[in-house]
């Protein structure tokens, strides 16, 4: 079960606004579906490790060089609002 | 009366010459969004790829803090929403920190637990107007270290010995320039106070925003006066975090909209675990070189300083180094450190770049040293030496025979000199076998005005002294 | 002349261009001109390029025509993954796979529609609209890479890529009678690939038939400096596995697959591809996978929670929608809320819940630990057999709308590709047979980490002798 007031602290966290309607239509939906996946309760994992990752031996590492990456206008270019090359936003109530 | 206990939350940014997982340049000061590229702007798509020297840099803090290290680790997100967060969560570390169970002496008689050493990556930085702020992601991205003590400390002295030490540390070690200034280096505390000799801590107060070493303990300061103060008159301390204000010299309570704080941590699944090796453990030993406090024990026995003179040296790592190069062609410590600490010192501070705009080699220093030391240049000479060699690369010898330097001490030359100015400056003398004993000040600064400043002062002044008492 | 293009394998059309019998031009534009015939009515691409060949590169697909997903970042394009909240994006930068094919010669021709960020098994889930079944336009295609199928399945171009983070790439397959294989985990670069699921993703190939898959998926397979997760493994020629001898190999059966519930018409199809084996000399062995029930509720967990920190970055700030609103928080919330699609939020939701504070160690931990369950299954299995054969899917394409109201059951319909992406081994779909009402139907073979090449040693050997994978759907001309 996931009640409607786990729903709105979930919608809180993923920033995602839902009215009331929404709401209790999000929570019988996943209800349904996490009383389905609750059915991992029953394997016993016990001493079992995580799989974290699938790969294997040590992963790659860069070496420390600074390059300069010549996206940086498109990046620019895609900003639903800039300023003087930076990206502007409303101001940020602290 | 209270206790206060203190716990600090470190972070430096790391030596690295490009970010922590792009090749974005670390370069401070650049033009807005200029180290940017798609992988720390957070573009769709885009995979972090670690740098092999945060790798290094932190296992080398760490190893240099006692940490015990992980034989592998991992990175986890650390999800939250915010303008200067591109991807809006940061790549951290939880579980696995590069290294745990630390300590670091912070004085004789005391030693401060480390709980972790882990590395992250920096965030971007707002720019607050009044109807808007703009975001610039030239810091996002950049490898830190965040280093968490024990809440072991106990007084806002104590905060600064133990942030010091650390500092120090990170220094010699390569680590990290810690220039707080610049926010190489930041520090959030975590402070409470609680009756004397009581069990339980009292409510902890986050406190934030001491942008310097001073700011730091008057922050603390100011706090355990406010918290003790609340206790007194029997208020209750509120759960909260404040920041310093170091105009006003007062914390004030830091307004935040209510946001639920719920990470949600989980492995990074775009970074597989990094093994810690032995090898890779042993290679970072080997190359740690001396701590702070082995330095300086060994100055004090090696050159027979005192406590005292040791920190100094030892206090300014480029220092110490370049005391030591000089010493390998001048066996004369105390005689080095003399001049270090006396015009050397002067003229660095002069210096745009500091200690890394000096170019005057150890060897050339050796002879300043050495000269003085034989009376063949005085005072004014080691000082217009060292200010005209300092940040060139111009030779001692030549400058001092170019300039004319040689101290004269050709005893009959300044006889000579002498006899006249005693001449030429009657009043002087007068005023002199009156009982004014400063005036001979005087006829020396004359000798020195008719040499150039090349005449040993102290002769002058004993041939002066000899031929006013006839 | 150029009729011929249709049935003709992409790496015989690009002989033909090295040969001179066609330009890559001409090329070009027939398979343009399919497109403008056939894509309104089927809705496979969502953008497409004019004019885009003319490479210099030499490979032995050089001048062929591919199709690309749309979560595929390509240079200077718009890349939208079909959600409204990158509508108007455009990509800053190639993936390593799009780099190998310019860098090889293949001409990009457009971007294929599919579910929001790869969230769904029928490409409804789309702000582009759904993708109509070139063999029933009524039907789904399966999804979530349902444009690159269907466009391959249409012929509307050779060859497509897609991505499979739990089935995306051989279930649409098997709804459009066309191969499509899912790489080793590591196999293929994830750079540029918009991530849904990071420890599940994977690109590969959508192709009319097995050669041409094995020929694409030399060229965008390999280890890339780019990607943390891509592995450090050599890159065989897999074209050398075309026309090999399959005898004794064994293929194992699982029975977790086979049972009492396994449509009958499915089952009929396999019985004919085993007995077709059989006559090969391969060996067949009942095994078993005991963890195969968990694997659907594993996955929802774990590509959840990863989707729901991927997704995080759809803000409004940097880039794509922004909705209006005067404070920050409320430009989090209006650009997510009108942006994301009705799955997307689910998924999210789903992911968010299982990270959350106090949920973690029962969802997400617990996932993880079934997971690496599974994964011995498998590790125990290929002790035993050289690959594993089972159905693609539970069913033949189902009717557009039938499912997208009951999420449960569109998961479900996942419910037997999903564990090769946990276990991180490659699979592939074959075309294998027809329902009664004429709607192909795949068989799914498994082989163990970076042992591609016997999945393309006995798809080859299969397609040699039957012509499934031939049978083009009949589309009439707009």
């Amino acid at each position: 079960m996931i009640d409607k007031e786990r729903v709105e602290y979930i919608a809180k966290l993923a920033k995602i606004n839902i009215n009331d309607q929404e709401s209790e239509f999000l929570s019988s939906q996943l209800s349904k579906i996490i009383d389905y996946i609750d059915k991992l309760k029953e394997v016993d994992t016990k001493g079992i490790k995580p799989l974290r990752s699938l790969s294997t031996g040590q992963p790659l590492m860069r070496e420390d060089k600074a390059k300069n990456n010549l996206a940086k206008d498109d990046i620019l270019k895609n900003a639903p609002a800039c300023l003087d090359s930076f990206f502007k936003i409303p101001r940020v109530i602290k | 009366m209270f206790d206060t206990t203190i716990g600090l939350e470190v972070h430096v940014q790391l030596n690295t010459e490009s970010k922590i997982f792009c090749s974005c340049s670390t370069e401070f000061e650049s033009p807005p969004n200029c180290n940017i590229c798609p992988v720390c702007s957070g573009q769709p798509g885009v995979l972090p790829v670690f740098n092999k020297k945060a790798l290094s840099l932190g296992l080398r803090a760490a190893l240099s803090l006692n940490c015990k290290i992980n034989e592998s680790i991992y990175f986890e997100r650390k999800n939250y929403f915010y303008p200067d967060l591109p991807k809006d969560y940061q790549i951290s570390q939880y579980k696995s920190p590069l290294g745990h169970e630390g300590s670091i002496q912070i004085n004789k008689n005391k030693k401060i637990g480390i709980e972790r050493v882990h590395l992250e990556e920096d965030a971007g930085k707002l720019i607050h107007k009044d109807k808007y702020s703009l975001v610039d992601f030239n810091r996002t991205g950049i490898p830190l270290l965040e280093i968490v003590s024990h809440p072991e400390l106990t007084s806002p002295d104590e905060a600064f010995d133990y942030l010091y030490s650390l500092k120090l540390i990170l220094q010699y070690m390569g680590v990290s320039t810690c220039n707080m200034e610049k926010g190489y280096l930041r520090c959030d505390a975590n402070i409470s106070l609680k009756e004397k000799g009581a069990d339980s801590f009292g409510t902890k107060v986050e406190l934030k925003n001491m942008n310097s070493f001073k700011g730091v303990k008057a922050g603390l300061e100011y706090e355990v006066k406010r918290q003790a103060a609340q206790l007194k008159d029997k208020k209750i301390i509120v759960q909260e975090t404040r920041l310093w204000d170091s105009d006003k010299l007062k914390t004030v309570v830091m307004r935040s909209k209510e946001e639920a704080h719920d990470y949600r941590y989980f492995p990074e699944p775009d970074l597989p675990d990094f093994i810690i090796s032995k090898k890779m453990i042993d290679q970072e030993k080997e190359s740690l070189g001396e701590l702070p406090k082995a330095k300086r024990e060994r100055f004090i026995n090696q050159y027979q300083f005192n406590e005292k003179e040791s920190c100094l040296l030892v206090e300014n790592k480029q220092l110490a180094d370049f005391f030591e190069k000089v010493l390998n062609f001048y066996k004369q410590p105390k005689k080095i450190y003399k001049l270090l600490f006396g015009p050397f010192l002067e003229q660095v501070n002069l210096l745009k770049g500091g200690f890394d705009s000096v170019k005057i080699s150890a060897k050339d220093f050796a002879k300043v040293v050495k000269y003085f030391s034989e009376n063949k240049i005085n005072n004014l000479g080691v000082k217009k030496i060292i200010s005209l060699t300092i940040d060139s690369n111009n030779d001692v010898d030549k400058v001092i025979k170019k300039e004319g330097l040689i101290q004269l001490s050709d005893e009959k030359g300044i006889e000579k000199i002498a006899e006249e100015i005693l001449v030429n400056n009657s009043k002087a003398v007068q005023e002199y076998k009156q009982g004014k004993a400063q005036a001979i000040q005087f006829l020396v600064g004359q000798i020195m005005k008719e040499t150039r400043g090349r005449a040993n002062p102290q002769l002058a002044r004993n041939i002066l002294e000899r031929r006013l008492k006839k | 002349m150029t009729n011929n293009l249709i049935i003709k394998p992409a790496y015989l059309i690009a002989k033909d261009i090295k040969d001179k019998k066609n330009s890559q031009g001409e090329v070009y534009s027939f398979f343009e001109k399919r497109i403008s015939q056939h894509n309104a009515s089927l809705n496979a691409f969502v953008d497409l390029y004019k004019n885009n060949f003319d490479n210099q590169s030499n490979s032995n697909l050089t001048g062929v025509p591919i199709a690309i997903k749309d979560n595929i970042c390509i240079k200077g394009k718009k890349i939208t993954c079909a959600s409204k909240i990158l509508k108007y994006y455009q990509a800053v930068y190639d993936a390593t796979v799009i780099k190998k094919l310019k860098s090889s010669g293949l001409s990009l021709i457009g971007t294929t529609n599919m579910d929001e960020f790869a969230f769904g098994s029928s490409t409804e889930n789309s702000c582009y609209g759904p993708t109509k079944n070139p063999w029933d336009k009524t039907r789904v295609v399966g999804g979530s890479s349902g444009g690159s199928a269907a466009a391959v399945s249409a012929r509307l171009v050779p060859f497509a890529l897609g991505s499979d983070t739990g089935g995306s790439i051989r279930q649409p397959a098997s709804f459009c009678g066309v191969v499509g294989l899912k790489p080793t985990y590591g196999r293929v670069s994830r750079y540029g690939l918009v991530a849904f699921g990071s420890s599940l993703d994977q690109i590969g190939p959508i192709t009319t038939n097995i050669k041409d898959c094995a020929y694409l998926l030399n060229i965008i397979s390999g280890f890339d400096q780019n990607d943390s997760t891509s592995a450090k493994v050599a890159d065989p020629d897999f074209t050398k596995s075309l026309g090999q001898d399959v005898a004794s190999l064994r293929i194992g059966l699982p029975k977790e697959y086979f049972d009492q519930d396994l449509n009958s018409e499915i089952k009929e199809t396999l019985d004919q591809a085993i007995i077709f084996f059989k006559k090969k000399n391969i060996q067949f062995k009942k095994i078993s996978l005991p963890h195969t029930q968990y694997s659907v509720p594993t996955y929802y967990i774990i590509a959840s929670s990863e989707a729901s920190s991927n997704l995080q970055r759809f803000d409004g700030i940097r880039y794509g929608y922004r909705a209006k609103a005067d404070d920050l928080w409320q430009i989090y919330q209006k650009s997510r809320s009108q942006g994301f699609g009705d799955e997307a939020k689910r998924r999210v939701f789903l992911g968010t819940y299982s990270l959350s504070s106090g949920y973690y160690d029962a969802y997400y931990l617990k996932a993880l630990k079934v997971r690496r369950l599974i994964k011995n299954d498998f590790d125990q299995a290929f002790k035993e057999v050289d690959a594993i054969l089972t159905p693609t899917t539970p069913t033949a394409a189902f009717k557009i709308g039938e499912k997208i109201k009951d999420p449960l059951s569109m998961y479900l319909s996942d419910i037997y590709t999903i564990s090769s992406n946990l276990a991180g081994i490659p699979a592939v779909s074959l075309p294998c047979g027809f329902t009664k009402d004429n709607l192909p139907l795949g068989m799914q073979l498994i082989a163990k980490d970076y042992d591609e090449a016997t999945l393309i040693k006995l798809g080859d050997a299969f397609q040699q002798d039957t012509d499934f994978h031939k049978k083009i759907p009949e589309l009439k001309n707009v």
